[in-house]
């Protein structure tokens, strides 16, 4: 089985098998790559995780390139600020409404390859910006907490009593058919309820336990700044039950995360930690996926050594005599 | 691999995956895949190469499983991993292996929660359905995917020759000629299924060809000029570059030798390690290269049958109803099927050869019976390299594709026996 220690979001060690969870898409950045070098047509489609579409495509000349990013949750995002992030992040390609932007998609971003920075450091960086696209438009209601979160503690002050505390909206996002996140802010913490659906029986038994680890697995003395996690299934957590639109069904799970300010503490942290939380439900799915394959190979083994002693135990044919038609013997000399 | 409906694969890279430690089995050999994810399977018996794990269960709390790379990622850490070749000769070796190069393909490269997609995979011909059953179990059961379908990638062949303007009907009958690096195989087709007892391999392919370039530079004595670890890389470059084929190579060689300065290319090369410039001539070589097709006997002395014979061969072989259809649609497929005037000359030499037969058994008849002749009819297009992915991709984007695929249900249904068969695709459009 997995270490199941090393997926807590604060370990160390995991950052290294994240590897296979980069934050960036690899298909913008491979096209980019290859056409800042040579200007080429494309007019490509693919997907991320999410339900997010994208297209790549040059309509008008080889060197404008537009990138379109269509998402299911574009409305709850709008409500919570998406569109400041990306003035501020992507202003200066962005396709604001207009003929040139494409209708299917939430986004556009125009890409002039006549207008690249020169040196080789900040292309680089660039098609990296280009790439993150996805994360960043996710992140925007993160941010939006984290200045609910500043104000509120501003405002805070010792006397008040905890039943007068003060909280931020619930911001909620259905990210998925069946599947929200909700982040809150209040004076001392953000706390971020992801809810995910299990298809599959197996899978259900399997993010059980996964979850369960990830409660347990926090009482280790090395994950102690780790953020607190919660686990609950089938009921979602009392702050949630308000909330319209969750269902209540077996296949569901609830793991809530609470970060306190030191997880946000400077911007790069703060991004970090967006980004894990971010990529937490694929990060889940990937793994029981994987633990399906390691759980194959085992049984794969296991197989084997079956029929091995199997063909073991297999009894020796006894050779009877043979006769011809007329009753006679062979005789071996 | 990619996503339906583009003209080209997001990803190529060769289905290598790099592991810690369990040096098994030297592997060899494994081709590209260049197909979204090829489903091919090994044949049965012997002992299934496991990877090796240690005993107890209570070490097991480890991430060894999770650690590898696939891919040009593999290569480029094959200094700290070893790595291994989880297709062989075309077909699943390796099923452990093979399930984690899928799962790093899809979440990784890819980037699509299967759970929410259909697969498209490709198989060899003649991939023994028990493969097919375990790609299922591992597709449906590990991954959850939507609806799989497993196509045969002569067929997809066939389909992205649609693309091309000379093809009117859209069939899929016709002859496919996939040739790669390692082996050339020509596969008769009729309405979706692969006419098995006719399939012919023949071992000259791109590999051949770059050797034999680089044995006509070393006749010449250009190889010289060429620093040896370059060697190879330069010979490909040419084959790739420089290469066309002739329609009389005898008037070709005639015409190189009064007119030299014409025809003769020159090729700047510089040196990988030191930088050094040099350059060298291309000759011969422009025509004589693809030509080992053509005159096998120019290159080696085991295989001697020309490709125009192997094909006629072919399609003599096959029922004799279909033999009309596989004359008209013969489909070129694979990056070394990409010299110029390729199909020119193949379509001529079959031609010839028909030409002859019909012109025998009329004489035979006493000219008494008279033929109305046979359409033979050579397809090149510009999706040749890819062209089985670029088939799957077109198929896999018509609305079509989400009637003949198995979907989860059915799977769940009847079992993994159920890929055993597909309806053909595309034969009613």
């Amino acid at each position: 089985m997995i270490q199941l220690e090393n997926i807590v979001i604060a370990s160390e060690e995991s950052e290294r098998l994240r590897v296979c969870f980069q934050n960036h898409n690899v298909i913008i950045q491979n096209v980019l790559t290859e056409r800042f070098v040579k200007p080429g047509r494309v007019d490509i489609n693919f997907v991320d995780y999410d339900n997010v579409r994208f297209h790549l495509s040059t309509p008008t000349s080889k060197t404008q390139l537009v990138l379109s990013m269509g998402i299911q949750c574009w409305r709850d995002l709008e409500k919570y600020g998406v569109n400041d992030m990306l003035e501020s992040e992507y202003g200066e390609w962005l396709i604001r409404d207009g003929p040139e932007k494409e209708q299917e998609y939430d986004v556009s971003l125009m890409i002039d390859l006549e207008k690249l920075p020169e040196d080789e450091e900040s292309r680089v960086s660039f098609i990296y910006h280009m790439s993150m696209l996805k994360p960043m438009i996710l992140a925007a209601p993160f941010r939006r907490a984290y200045e609910t979160h500043k104000e509120l503690a501003a405002a805070h002050s010792p006397d008040t009593s905890s039943s007068e505390e003060k909280q931020g909206d619930m911001m909620i996002i259905n990210y998925r058919e069946e599947e929200a996140f909700v982040v809150q802010s209040s004076w001392d913490r953000i706390t971020v309820y992801i809810s995910t659906a299990f298809k599959e029986e197996t899978d259900r038994v399997f993010g059980r336990v996964f979850l369960q680890e990830f409660v347990d697995a926090r009482r280790l003395s090395n994950l102690q700044s780790a953020p607190q996690v919660l686990y609950t299934t089938r009921d979602p957590p009392l702050e949630l039950r308000n909330v319209p639109g969750l269902q209540k069904s077996d296949d569901m799970g609830y793991v809530t995360f609470v970060l306190f300010p030191r997880h946000f503490a400077t911007l790069d942290i703060a991004k970090a930690s967006i980004l894990r939380i971010l990529t937490f439900r694929n990060y889940l799915h990937y793994h029981l996926k994987a633990s399906k394959s390691y759980m194959h190979s085992r049984m794969r083994i296991r197989v084997h050594t079956f029929q091995q002693i199997l063909n073991r135990a297999k009894p020796e044919v006894q050779a009877d005599e043979r006769r011809t038609a007329t009753g006679r013997t062979f005789r071996s000399r | 691999m990619g996503f339906a409906g583009n003209p080209e694969p997001s990803f190529v890279f060769p289905t290598v995956i790099a592991t810690h430690g369990s040096s098994t089995s030297g592997a060899s050999g494994g081709g590209k895949s260049t197909v979204s994810a090829p489903s091919r399977g090994g044949p049965g018996g012997g002992p299934p190469p496991v990877a090796s794990k240690p005993g107890h269960l209570a070490s097991k709390r480890g991430i060894d499983d999770l650690d590898f790379f696939i891919g040009d990622e593999a290569i480029a850490n094959s200094k700290t991993y070893s790595l291994h070749y989880p297709i062989k000769h075309g077909m699943v070796d390796n099923w452990d292996h093979m399930e984690r190069f899928w799962a790093q393909s899809i979440f990784k490269y890819l980037r699509a929660e299967p759970e929410d997609h259909y697969v498209l995979l490709t198989e060899p011909p003649l991939n023994p359905p028990e493969n097919r059953e375990n790609t299922a179990e591992i597709m449906f059961e590990s991954f959850n995917i939507q609806g799989l379908y497993i196509a045969v990638q002569a067929v997809l062949a066939l389909a992205a020759s649609w693309t091309s303007s000379k093809v009117t009907e859209r069939n899929l009958t016709g002859v496919v000629i996939d040739s790669g690096d390692g082996v050339t195989h020509t596969i008769p087709v009729a309405d979706g299924y692969v006419i098995g007892s006719s399939i012919k391999h023949i071992p000259i392919a791109g590999r051949n060809i770059t050797e034999f370039v680089l044995n006509l530079l070393r006749d010449r004595g250009e190889q010289a000029h060429i620093p040896p670890e370059d060697q190879l890389r330069v010979a490909e470059k040419i084959k790739e570059d420089y290469t066309y084929v002739c329609q009389d190579i005898v008037k070709e060689i005639r015409k190189y030798d009064t007119d030299p300065y014409k025809y003769f290319a020159r090729f700047a090369g510089e040196h990988s390690v030191t930088g050094r410039k040099y350059d060298i001539d291309i000759g011969y070589e422009r025509f004589l290269a693809p030509e080992i097709f053509f005159n096998p006997e120019i290159y080696s002395s085991d295989f001697l049958t020309p490709l125009p014979e192997v094909v006629d061969n072919v399609i003599q072989t096959s029922p004799i109803d279909v033999r009309r259809g596989l004359y008209k649609n013969i489909v070129l497929s694979g990056g070394s099927t990409m010299f110029k005037d390729f199909g020119r000359r193949l379509q001529r030499d079959i031609k010839h050869i028909v030409d002859g037969r019909i012109a025998h058994s009329e004489q035979a008849s006493g000219n008494l019976m008279r033929s109305t002749g046979v359409d033979v009819n050579v397809v090149t297009h510009k999706r040749q390299r890819y062209a089985v992915w670029y088939g799957g991709s077109l198929m896999a984007s018509t609305p079509e594709f989400y009637n003949v695929a198995h979907t989860k249900q059915q799977y769940e249904e009847f079992g993994p026996s159920l890929v055993r068969r597909f309806s053909v695709f595309g034969s009613s459009s």
